[in-house]
């Protein structure tokens, strides 16, 4: 980790610092209070595009910690969004439980059915434990699909009351903003810190070499599946709040293309850096957003024939074309770019960079 | 037992359309390591291209062009995409290639939009009568093409010169590229190949049950087909084609169509568990 010049840890405390400098402190504060005022100035559609962010970058931090520090790709991770939304949902609904206590409640439900698609890892890795997560995909839409419609209501769905605390009324997003955002920070933290310890180093060299991994002690198996946990523990939560935004749950919200989506945040961000989840998350749905503001006019220039297809296409074509670029270009991903630009900006008019 | 060997021929019908698919697949994964996630979309735009050919320019030009025209998604994709990737992880190749999925399907939407054609094609011959049955012989047609095919493949990688570099470069590419065998060359081969199956699984899919945006999800079935013969294996792609068209079939037939759209998934999930590296692929052992 490089330092701005002059800048020396002297006690183990400040090596493991996260924060490191007064510049760093100040910039971390004042992004927390942008983000805490922000329903004060910013308009609905704004607030909308934010909490969306923030609940897919809980679902991409998950899918960071399985795929970007652990090395085992997840090709389903939307269909254990759905596992957490379906809990909140069918427990609100047909067991009329608070909607905070189905939580975390969400989350580990998530990580069960994680742990039971994650079993195969034992004997699989890389290609073919990716086509175990896409069999989990498939194969639990099609459970929320099929199954117990007294409590799934198959295609119709189920409706999702937004939550009441204290009482504050979560219905308007104002409200709302902040609980998504709260936990987006909160996961994020614990991401950070979860893969600087014991845990992280362990996926991280079994995400390098697993039979080196094994060699050196690390259970394999075992942190596999607590990789699969943890990753699907978050994206339990993320489903949960998925749940109560759109205040209705149903099958076809959970596509592949989501969980293909996240893969593409993450490689646009930089796999197995917390930050890169952050990137990732913003810079494809910037780009969504600009596609759906674009279409339109794009719409208007083709004969009326071919204006229905633009939006559809663009939407699609646009984030995926971005993710073959980076993956071509920059597979490290805008985390690897962001440290360029400090690097340069550091020893300015030096051209050291790393 | 006549509605039996109804679904068992439109089992066996399906399961030709994935061994097509399988062999795409196979194919490129045998020589470059790469599994196309992309190629059941690629066989959607073949048949979108096809469809459009074959009304401007009359059956015979059509198809040539078509065959032509896949063979050229294979190099456009080779080179412009994967070419750049050599050297880097196998799972980025990987990544490309689900993205590029993505790209193609946006594609199709952008050009042919999201409602289903026909295919203009009349295929030779007859539906004709067996055992109380009438069988379209579209499906045979279907049938035969894959089992030729499987034919052809397997007598150019044992027979044929191209073959053997072809199986050169799979064991191993630094190997095979100090012994001077052309391995860039048989990447690109291999991803003309893989396009020009495309192009012929997208005719016979397209004559049978028309042409749309959205039959790649169909087509995804062919990764189950894929792993269950075995990634690197050719005959596994016709024998775990077949066995999975059938299944299909049947659970179809017989007990309820929502399960088989899940039977892929769940014969996927089964043979990896079982036998991970499919019914005739071959067991890599890893060394540090």
């Amino acid at each position: 980790m490089e330092r701005p010049a002059g800048i020396f840890d002297v006690r183990y405390e400040q090596d493991m610092a996260i924060v490191r400098t007064g510049p760093q402190w100040a910039f971390l504060i004042g992004f927390l209070i942008l983000l805490a005022v922000l329903p004060v100035f910013a308009g609905s559609y704004f607030l909308g595009f934010m909490i969306l962010t923030g609940i897919a970058l809980i679902a991409v931090q998950g899918l960071n910690i399985l795929t970007g520090y652990a090395g085992q790709i997840s090709l389903g991770h939307q269909a254990f969004v759905a596992v957490g939304a379906y809990t909140t949902a069918v427990l609100m609904d047909s067991f009329h439980w608070n909607f905070w206590a189905t939580v975390p409640l969400a989350g580990i439900a998530a990580a069960a059915f994680g742990v039971l698609f994650g079993l195969p890892s034992f004997r699989l890795k890389m290609l073919y434990l990716a086509m175990t997560t896409l069999a989990a995909q498939f194969i639990i839409i099609a459970f929320f699909n099929h199954a117990f419609p007294d409590y799934f209501h198959a295609v119709g769905g189920i409706r999702v009351s937004r939550p009441e605390l204290a009482g504050i009324n979560f219905k308007n997003n104002e409200a709302f903003y902040y609980v998504v955002i709260a936990i987006a920070v909160i996961m994020t933290i614990f991401a950070k810190n979860l893969v600087r310890g014991r845990l992280g180093r362990a996926f991280v060299a079994l995400r390098d070499n697993d039979l080196a991994s094994e060699v050196i002690g690390i259970n394999v198996a075992r942190y596999k599946l607590y990789a699969f946990a943890i990753g699907c523990f978050y994206a339990g939560v993320a489903g949960s709040l998925w749940a109560t935004y759109y205040r209705s749950v149903n099958p076809l919200h959970f596509h592949l293309d989501v969980s293909i989506w996240y893969l593409g945040c993450l490689i646009v961000g930089g796999m197995g850096t917390a930050v890169g989840a952050v990137f990732g998350v913003v810079f494809l749905r910037v780009i969504r957003e600009l596609v759906t503001i674009i279409s339109p006019f794009l719409s208007g220039l083709v004969s009326p024939m071919d204006a229905p297809k633009i939006g559809p296409a663009l939407a699609i074509i646009s984030w995926a074309l971005v993710v073959i670029l980076f993956l071509i270009f920059e597979p490290r991903g805008l985390a690897h770019t962001w440290e360029v630009l400090k690097s340069r900006f550091r020893h300015w008019p030096f051209k050291y960079s790393i | 037992m006549a509605i039996f060997l109804q679904f068992i021929v439109g089992g066996l019908f399906l399961g030709g359309i994935y061994t097509l698919i399988a062999l795409g697949i196979v194919i490129i994964y045998k020589s470059t390591r790469v599994f196309n996630f992309a190629q059941g979309w690629m066989v959607t735009l073949g048949a979108f291209m096809l469809v459009t050919l074959v009304e401007k320019f009359g059956v015979v030009i059509g198809v040539i062009g078509g065959i032509a025209f896949g063979a050229l998604i294979g190099i456009v994709i080779e080179r412009l995409l994967m070419r750049p990737l050599i050297g880097q992880p196998l799972i980025a190749a990987l990544l490309l290639t689900i993205m590029l999925a993505h790209v193609i399907e946006g594609i199709n939407i952008l050009i042919w939009g999201t409602f289903g054609y026909e295919m203009p094609v009349n295929l030779p011959g007859q539906s004709i009568k067996f055992a109380g049955v009438v069988v379209s012989h579209a499906l045979l047609w279907g049938i035969g093409v894959a089992v030729a095919a499987f034919a052809a493949f397997s007598l150019f990688y044992w027979r044929t010169l191209m073959g053997r570099v072809m199986r050169g470069t799979a064991e191993d590419h630094q190997v095979a590229q100090s012994l001077g065998l052309p391995v860039k060359g048989v990447f690109s081969l291999s991803w003309v190949l893989a396009g020009f199956l495309s192009i012929i699984a997208g005719l016979f899919l397209g004559v049978v049950s028309g042409v749309h945006y959205i039959m790649y999800g169909s087509l995804l079935g062919a990764i189950a087909v894929v792993l269950l013969g075995g990634i690197d294996s050719i005959v596994g792609a016709i024998v775990g084609g077949m066995i999975l068209g059938v299944l299909q079939s049947l659970v179809t037939g017989y007990l309820n169509p929502a399960l088989a759209d899940v039977i892929p998934y769940i014969v996927l999930l089964l043979i990896l568990i079982i036998k991970p590296y499919g019914l005739f692929g071959l067991v890599r052992i890893e060394r540090l």
